[in-house]
């Protein structure tokens, strides 16, 4: 039985080298967003988990309970009311850069990427595409971008507080 | 003035005061202090195996519960807020509970057992269980 283990952590280890796909991940990224009429209806979550890899793959994970407000009782209103973050605790999207061969990561920089997947939230998924931007610096990648999430678009009932809200990503990978 | 004048300018009245009662309530509404909160104790490796086991049962158990979590720490770091952030190990390399500080709790030696107490806020597959605002309890 040793010998099946250590000759398929073997094989593995080969077909990982040949692949030689770089993953740079992050714990810790940073996503927050404002609704556009309200400035005080703002909330960040430090606790995004995404991994980008040199082939173009890129994945962002955060727990809705995460996002913290500037005022305790709009934190329990988005819970509990708008987001039912009990029922949905997390939000996910998965997809890939669609020009990654313009981005050189040895090299320090920013790079225009456009970012085509699926945005999974509040029980709904839908394709979505986002322009934004790769910076490297000093070997590390780190990802920004901006955009609109429409509520009715994954059945958000928040018409009494806003009806989109902008989406700001700023994840620095290690 | 008339009677119905009077009911309708106490209508207003009512719903002005009811209308600034609620503002006040979202502006003044005090944070969650998680170090006032008897917590759940339990070990990052117990948390681990709850969610890893049933990740919707561990929901209904853990979510917004404050956690008194023992564990060996595997490495601290600082968040790009500048809070600081404490990993947990597990018996699984990739996996970790990802612990954030309300405050700074000084350095933390990778591989010492601390208590840490804050609110999970969920279970991210094959990475991390999520707790913040949290509050160093012990082992320092």
């Amino acid at each position: 039985m040793k010998k099946v283990i250590s000759l398929f952590t073997l094989f593995l280890l080969v077909s990982i080298c040949m692949n030689a796909q770089k993953i740079y991940g992050t714990r810790n990224g940073k996503i927050s967003f404002t609704a556009p009429k309200d400035e005080d209806v703002t909330a960040v979550n430090n606790e995004v988990v995404s991994r980008l890899s040199d082939k173009g793959d890129i994945s962002f994970s955060l727990l809705l309970k995460g996002f913290k407000f500037a005022y305790a009782e709009m934190q329990t209103h988005f819970n509990n009311d708008y987001l039912q973050s009990n029922q949905f605790p997390r939000a996910d999207f998965k997809g890939n850069i669609t020009n990654i061969k313009t981005v050189d990561f040895t090299k320090d920089g920013n790079y225009k990427v456009a970012v085509t997947g699926n945005l999974t939230l509040h029980g709904v998924t839908k394709p979505i595409t986002v322009n934004g931007i790769i910076s490297v610096k000093a070997g590390k990648p780190s990802a920004n971008a901006q955009f609109i999430i429409v509520m009715k678009d994954f059945n958000i009932d928040a018409a009494t507080v806003t009806n989109q809200v902008n989406a700001v990503i700023n994840c620095v990978y290690q | 003035m008339k009677k119905w004048t009077k009911i309708i300018l106490l209508l207003i009245a009512i719903v002005a005061v009811t209308g600034g009662i609620m503002v006040y309530r979202i502006f003044t509404k005090p944070h969650r202090d998680v170090s006032s909160e008897a917590g759940v104790k339990m070990t990052a490796q117990q948390l681990f195996n709850a969610f890893k086991a049933d990740e919707a049962t561990a929901n209904t158990r853990y979510l917004d519960k404050a956690i008194e979590l023992n564990g060996e720490v595997l490495d601290q770091s600082t968040n790009q807020d500048g809070q600081s952030v404490v990993n947990f190990k597990t018996d699984d390399p990739f996996f970790v509970i990802n612990c954030t500080f309300k405050t700074h709790p000084g350095e933390l030696k990778p591989n010492s057992t601390i208590t840490f107490k804050g609110i999970c806020t969920g279970y991210i597959p094959d990475a991390n269980v999520v707790i913040n605002e949290g509050v160093l309890v012990g082992g320092y």
